[in-house]
């Protein structure tokens, strides 16, 4: 094999690459909000989009810490008293995940994606 | 000192933890409705279930596995894991760690009579979730790959260098929602050991399992599980030196939040060796083995 097939094959594998990417880059990534005051999310299940990656913004409006965790999600994220945190999610098939607050088993909610 | 006695002090730590870790579950009993998702990686025993952890997610975990009883004489030895854990994306969970090793052997036809503690070697493992589950699927599927290097042979003890490529597949299905699950294991595991008398030896374990577990609280779940595994002297499969089938209840207890542990023991109910009349397969495998593993997410 020449030096020159060897380059040939690696800018075709390059370019196949680069398809594969940019195909997986279609999908524009879908905003979604859940606010957690007084211990709860609000709203307490949240409806997405199946097949399109998500960025789910957690308000947190408690003077106190919370961990937005979902092992279905397969997620976690601490987000300090009074602010906002933004977790990427990957194209989720339809379903329903759950999520909840491991700082504080009784706050729950679910993503329902469709 | 006897088999029993042997077998009495490889049990007590298990026993310990057992105990322990039914305390905490009956502590934490409550209403099944009201339970969280579980991680079902550790929930099978020596069976791998299919978690990979939580993207960002790091974990420290110490993870012994106590070997114990040949044919005759005197054996127990162990191999624990210091492995630090992370998930760098929803789909892909990297480990990798050093081994410690122990071996007390004593009369034992064919092993050298030993008594010894060493740091032994290093591994790494890759696991890629290839199917997940979801509320409409009960079933996920991850591939991992564990390469190890040791400068301590696992069974005798002896300075050696060795090269071991576990693969596995790692198969749960969730057969009543949160409380119980079955695991699957398919295991595919050659290695190549160089002596120090500079003789090469090319071997291979091929084989799998099945688990059944069931949530008996939100922190605890207790399960059983079988293994059958296959030896060969060759990383192919050629050369087939014997077989085993090995059984034993498991144990998993989550302590807090950040912190649980997971216990199992096997003991080998079947086995053959090949060439000899005896029962059991004491050569390539051992009368019983415990593992007990301890993890900090942080």
């Amino acid at each position: 094999m020449t030096v020159a097939s060897i380059h040939t094959k690696i800018l075709i594998a390059v370019s196949a690459l680069s398809c594969v990417i940019s195909l997986s880059q279609v999908h524009a990534q879908q905003s979604i909000t859940v606010e957690y005051s007084n211990g709860q999310f609000r709203p307490g299940e949240l409806p997405a989009p199946a097949d399109q990656p998500l960025a789910l913004h957690v308000k947190n409006r408690d003077p106190k810490a919370m961990e937005f965790e979902s092992k279905s999600l397969r997620v976690e994220k601490v987000v300090a008293a009074k602010s906002e945190g933004l977790i990427n999610i990957r194209p989720l098939k339809p379903g329903r995940y759950e999520f909840y607050d491991d700082f504080n088993a009784k706050a729950r909610g679910v993503l329902n994606v469709r | 000192m006897s088999g029993r006695q042997s077998l009495r002090h490889g049990l007590a730590p298990l026993l310990a933890a057992i105990m322990t870790g039914i305390s905490c579950g009956l502590a934490y009993a409550d209403d099944p409705a009201s339970w969280h998702d579980i991680e079902t990686k550790y929930i099978f025993g020596f069976t791998t279930g299919s978690g990979i952890g939580l993207e960002g997610e790091k974990e420290f975990t110490v993870e012994s596995i106590g070997r114990f009883g040949k044919r005759d004489g005197r054996y127990r030895a162990s191999e624990t894991k210091y492995e630090f854990e992370f998930t760098p994306s929803q789909f892909v969970q990297i480990e990798f760690g050093a081994l410690g090793s122990t071996h007390d052997i004593a009369g034992v036809s064919g092993l050298e009579d030993r008594r010894q503690l060493a740091l032994s070697g290093a591994f790494a493992e890759f696991r890629y979730l290839a199917l997940e589950r979801t509320s409409n699927n009960p079933l996920a599927i991850t591939l991992a790959f564990e390469p190890t290097m040791r400068r301590i042979d696992e069974t005798s003890g002896e300075r050696v260098r060795n090269f071991e490529l576990e693969t596995t597949i790692n198969a749960d299905l969730e057969l009543l929602k949160n409380l119980l699950f079955a695991g699957f294991n398919l295991l595919y595991e050659p290695e190549i050991t160089n002596t120090l008398t500079d003789e090469t030896l090319r071997e291979s374990k091929f084989g799998g399992s099945a688990a059944l577990s069931l949530r008996i609280a939100s922190n605890v779940v207790i399960g059983g599980e079988a293994w059958y595994l296959r030896h060969y002297d060759s990383a192919a499969f050629s050369n087939f030196t014997g077989d085993s089938v090995m059984i034993g209840p498991t144990l998993y207890v989550r302590f807090t939040p950040k912190i649980f542990m997971t216990a199992a023991w096997n003991t080998q109910v079947f086995g053959r060796e090949v060439g000899t009349p005896v029962s059991l397969n004491l050569a390539e495998f051992q009368r019983n083995r415990a593992k007990l593993k301890l993890v900090v997410e942080f």
